[in-house]
């Protein structure tokens, strides 16, 4: 089990740093009523700014309504999300609403994400928590308009030590000094980071954790997730690989489609980019960005130890690429000559009227003179019908 | 990061204490960062939670990589860090000093 979960405060008190902070917050609870200002927690990761949130709603017996920003990406999600909640309160027992990564939220007018959420916030009739790592954005201002603000700091290196001495403890485990110093200093503040990273090294498991692979680019991504020991280390590096979603399926789709393996691996390892396609077209075509959480444990299935497949950026092979490049300049520039006597486009030309006339050429019903590169190619294709 | 010392055009939101710093103020601003109170932009030296006195960042092994300013402004001092059970005893202080 991760420690960072084993380890996750059971109370407020257990919570390390931030003093000030969780006290405001403490008291904003004890102090909510009808019409009360929502909150919005500030801070980087890992400071427990969602365990702020799950601990409070327990301490004070709400419903915790949990949401990422992907949920209430605009405003359509948000009316059909957040207003039945707001409406329904007996129905649902004593909701409150948490909506982690508000700074995610769709700026753009034609979404009116972050209009729809502020007239929420502005006749909030139970207490609404926003967590946000940045709250310097535009569209943060106009919400900080509307909300109480506590700020969250990343917290002194000491008292990380502190912590993660404690935590060690507990483990009957031991780092030495100088690496359990690079460790703490690496987190920068970062709790959650700190842990993982202490536990991939105690147990001799080094994962790339969520922080490492962050700066990777899609390369070094795809390539260790296939040099993965076990199944969980190829989750966490696909999990930490934050790009595009399109990105990262053609990434997979190009470097499993140029690799050497069986067809019926290749069969199997397509099947699954098919079903990672379908999910991406639904969630582009609904706008239901809350299943895009799903799309990594499918291409979790993508996964199979010691294999050869590496990164490819291209989803065809050299020898195609090549053809495509060279000779395809060439064709290009016989169709648009050709096209222009034919009164045609030239794709419609190279698609549909070529082949014909390679092969009345090759049955010698029909005789053009090219120049020698070309008479070269069109030798070679003709050749090849 | 380069602070600019700054006669305030208009108010603005201290990012250290979270307060208002005044138009036609002295403040220190920072593209991207923000505004702060001249006071706030001291460097301070973080207090121990669990004594009560200076933190000793002056000789803490974490000096050069803490930011002080950034950082959560309570901390232990050394002196502190060596009792038996400094988590606990830290979890005894800010459960004396702040009512959560």
């Amino acid at each position: 089990m991760m420690w960072s979960e084993k380890y996750r405060p059971q109370h407020m008190i257990d919570l390390i740093g931030n003093e000030d902070a969780r006290k405001s917050f403490v008291e904003w609870f004890k102090k909510w009523r009808k019409g009360t200002k929502p909150l919005l927690l500030v801070g980087p990761p890992g400071v427990g700014k969602t365990t702020m949130a799950n601990l409070a709603s327990r301490d004070f017996n709400f419903d915790m309504i949990s949401l990422n920003a992907s949920d209430v990406r605009n405003k359509k999600n948000i009316q059909e999300i957040l207003e039945p909640v707001l409406g329904n309160q007996t129905v649902l027992g004593q909701p409150m609403i948490f909506i982690d990564e508000v700074d995610g939220i769709h700026g753009r007018s034609d979404y009116g994400g972050v209009e729809a959420l502020i007239n929420i916030l502005k006749e909030s009739t139970i207490p609404i928590i926003l967590a946000a790592n940045n709250g310097s954005s535009d569209k943060m201002k106009k919400i900080k308009k509307v909300v109480k603000t506590i700020a969250l700091r990343p917290l002194p290196p000491r008292l990380l030590r502190l912590y993660l001495n404690m935590i060690l403890e507990k483990e009957n485990a031991q780092i030495n000094p100088g690496r359990l110093i690079k460790l703490i200093l690496e987190s920068n503040g970062d709790i959650r980071s700190m842990l993982n990273s202490s536990q991939a090294l105690v147990t001799g498991f080094e994962p790339s954790t969520e922080r490492t692979f962050e700066s990777l680019d899609i390369e070094e991504g795809i390539n260790a997730f296939y040099k993965s020991q076990s199944i969980a280390e190829a989750r966490a590096v696909l999990y930490s690989m934050r790009i595009d979603p399109r990105e990262k399926i053609n990434a997979f789709y190009s470097s499993i489609i140029t690799s050497s393996i069986s067809n019926l691996e290749m069969e199997n390892f397509l099947q699954v980019i098919s079903e990672a396609d379908l999910l991406y077209g639904r969630i582009m075509k609904t706008q239901e960005w809350r299943l895009l959480r799903y799309l990594d444990s499918i291409l979790l299935g993508l996964y199979k130890k010691d294999t050869t497949i590496r990164y490819s950026q291209y989803n065809l092979s050299w020898q195609i690429l090549n053809r495509l490049r060279w000779d395809g300049s060439k064709f290009k520039s016989i169709s648009k000559n050709i096209s222009k006597q034919l009164h045609i486009s030239s794709s419609t030309f190279a698609t549909f009227y070529l082949p014909y006339i390679l092969f009345c050429m090759k049955n010698n019903f029909l005789e053009f003179e090219f120049d020698e590169t070309c008479d070269e190619l069109i030798e070679k294709e003709i050749g090849l019908l | 990061m380069s602070w600019r010392k700054i006669t305030m055009k208009f108010d603005g939101t201290c990012i250290v204490c979270n307060k208002k710093v005044n138009a036609n103020e002295i403040g220190l601003w920072s593209k991207g960062l923000g505004v702060k109170h001249e006071k706030c932009a001291e460097i301070k030296e973080l207090r121990c939670v669990i004594c009560d006195n200076p933190a000793g960042c002056l000789q803490c092994e974490f000096h050069d990589d803490c930011d002080r300013s950034m950082v959560s402004q309570l901390c232990v001092c050394k002196k502190c860090e060596t009792l038996d059970n400094t988590f606990t005893q830290y979890q005894i202080s800010v459960k004396d000093k702040f009512v959560l």
